[in-house]
């Protein structure tokens, strides 16, 4: 039970540490392409964010397995393309039951559910977990926090754009340009969190 | 005063449109604005009579941060002087260079950065420096966002943290060794020529070996650290009055102080052993200073009052966060920089919130 506790302890430590120190968006550059351009508004954003939570959660948790299975049959250079197969799976096969229990849901959702397939933080997040070689119940946190991270991050630059809306960007560098340049800014506060429990 | 305003009528048609010198028309109706009251008039409505616009709201500030400036230059030395003068010509220049292109009057908004930027610096930071970290900070944190009242982070701190990653070695060495006595340093130039004066610590730095008296905290005495974050005396004088006039809003203030030193005495006493009191951490490094100054700038911080007050406990359980637990000593410019990028989603969230207890009214 004692070690129980302290795998619960250790996931959320980790947790935390995947929503700041190790940001996946503002540290690593994971997930770029979704975050400039899905960016406009706070709406779409929030659901898209949702979305990334979730899927992230569930695939790190299931590719955890899946990597233990490679070990036994020693294929693990195999792993990059099995990420991949179990994730696009995955987000089909949650798509289809969300549709048909939910529609309301799936409405909302539009889009962004098969766009999160070809989101690399995705991938990204199973891939650190194999590399940061985690236990299942850390990389539950992880990925849960990994996720997280991701949404407040793309929350606040939707917030900040919607602002950005009233003020006099140089022609040249409206939209993505404006945006990275953002981001970057956006990183250099978060470098400050450099060595929080990590 | 009368010929200088003759020789201003004479030459004024230059700058008018047509006229030769018609492209720097900003830094001729800047230079005119500063000497006398500008003689343009309002031509259609709406009219506003409130005193307050922003050239006065700035030389609040500005007045606000004046007794900053004496003690600095008390505990530091006359080298405070070049440094304003640099990082005024440097900001200045991107500031009418950009309002050059855009054709556009100048903002008094610059008055400010450039005035606060050196006072967050370590005392001894080389002058190009400088230059450097303060045309970094007015182009790419106030000028490409489209200028004063449209920045989204404050010009300052952006400047400091490109200044604090690019050169980490220099900003965390170049401490000086705060004057005593009568006259201080006042009359003496500190340069890396006298190296001993050169190897002071700042009270977070040494806070591993020993605590700091808090009353020389207090007043500043003996303490290094930034030009204009040591004397916390100081501070309230400037800052009190701008909370008066109320340029400065009181709700972000309280917030940011209020929750650090909860927080920090929490962590307290959880284990005395490895934090310090909540109290000796509002005087330390650059707390005060952030929170009377450059938190509260009213562009950059949310514009609801319940958005302010998250706004500021976010800022203030942030600092602690750093100060205590990463790699960073100090965490102040760090946690303003989060505030300002949360700034717009806490709006947001507050105006959410609001609708919907209309809808429900």
């Amino acid at each position: 039970m004692n070690s129980f506790g302290y795998e619960i302890w250790l996931a959320m430590v980790t947790c935390f540490a995947a929503v700041f120190t190790q940001n996946i968006l503002l540290t690593t550059f994971l997930g770029m392409c979704p975050f400039t351009s899905v960016s406009r508004e706070v709406k779409t954003a929030a659901g898209l964010g949702g979305a990334v939570v979730f899927v992230m959660t569930c695939t790190t948790a299931i590719n955890y397995w899946a990597y233990k299975l490679l070990i036994y049959l020693d294929l693990e250079f195999f792993r990059f393309i099995l990420f991949i197969i179990i994730i696009a799976a995955f987000v089909q096969f949650v798509e289809m039951v969300i549709d048909r229990y939910s529609p309301k849901l799936y409405q909302s959702l539009g889009i962004f559910l098969p766009l999160i397939t070809v989101n690399c933080a995705i991938l990204g997040a199973s891939l650190f977990m194999v590399i940061r070689e985690y236990h299942f119940i850390q990389t539950i946190g992880y990925g849960f926090g990994a996720g997280l991270g991701w949404m407040l991050a793309i929350l606040a630059m939707a917030g900040i754009r919607t602002r950005l809306n009233e003020s006099r960007v140089p022609e040249g560098l409206r939209g993505p340009g404006i945006t990275l340049i953002i981001a970057g800014l956006m990183a250099l506060a978060f470098i400050g969190f450099t060595g929080v429990l990590s | 005063m009368r010929v200088l305003l003759k020789i201003f009528e004479k030459i004024s048609p230059i700058f008018e449109e047509g006229g030769k010198l018609a492209a720097i028309k900003p830094l001729y109706e800047a230079i005119e604005n500063f000497c006398f009251a500008p003689s343009a008039k309002a031509r259609c409505a709406p009219f506003s009579r409130d005193p307050l616009d922003i050239k006065r709201y700035m030389t609040m500030v500005i007045i606000g941060l004046l007794p900053c400036v004496v003690a600095s230059l008390y505990f530091f030395g006359l080298r405070v002087i070049p440094m304003i003068i640099v990082s005024y010509m440097t900001g200045g220049t991107v500031e009418v260079v950009f309002s050059i292109i855009r054709k556009e009057p100048i903002a008094e908004g610059f008055l400010v950065t450039g005035l606060i930027f050196p006072l967050i610096l370590p005392p001894a930071t080389p002058l190009w420096m400088v230059a450097l970290g303060c045309a970094f900070g007015v182009f790419v944190g106030k000028e490409v966002f489209g200028g004063t009242g449209r920045n989204l982070f404050n010009p300052a701190i952006v400047g400091r943290c490109f200044l604090v990653l690019a050169y980490p070695a220099v900003m965390s060495s170049s401490w000086v060794k705060p004057g005593h006595g009568i006259t201080g340093r006042l009359l003496e130039y500190v340069s890396s020529a006298n190296i001993e004066a050169i190897t002071s610590a700042t009270p977070l730095v040494e806070a591993k070996h020993g605590l700091e008296d808090m009353s020389h905290m207090f007043m500043g005495l003996d303490i290094s650290g930034c030009l204009g974050e040591t004397s916390a005396l100081m501070i309230l004088c400037g800052g009190i009055f701008l909370l008066l006039t109320k340029v400065a809003n009181w709700r972000t203030v309280v917030s940011i102080l209020g929750s650090a030193v909860i927080f920090e005495a929490i962590l307290h006493r959880v284990n005395p052993e490895q934090f310090a009191p909540g109290m000796w951490h509002l005087f330390a490094g650059g707390l005060m200073f952030g929170a009377f100054f450059m938190a509260t700038d009213p562009v950059s911080s949310p514009s609801t009052n319940e958005g302010k007050w998250m706004y500021g406990i976010l800022i203030g359980v942030i600092v602690i966060l750093i100060r205590n637990f990463s790699g960073y000593v100090e965490g102040m410019m760090f946690a303003i920089l989060l505030g300002n990028i949360a700034a717009p989603i806490i709006d947001e969230m507050v105006f959410s919130v609001r609708l919907r207890l209309l809808k429900n009214e």
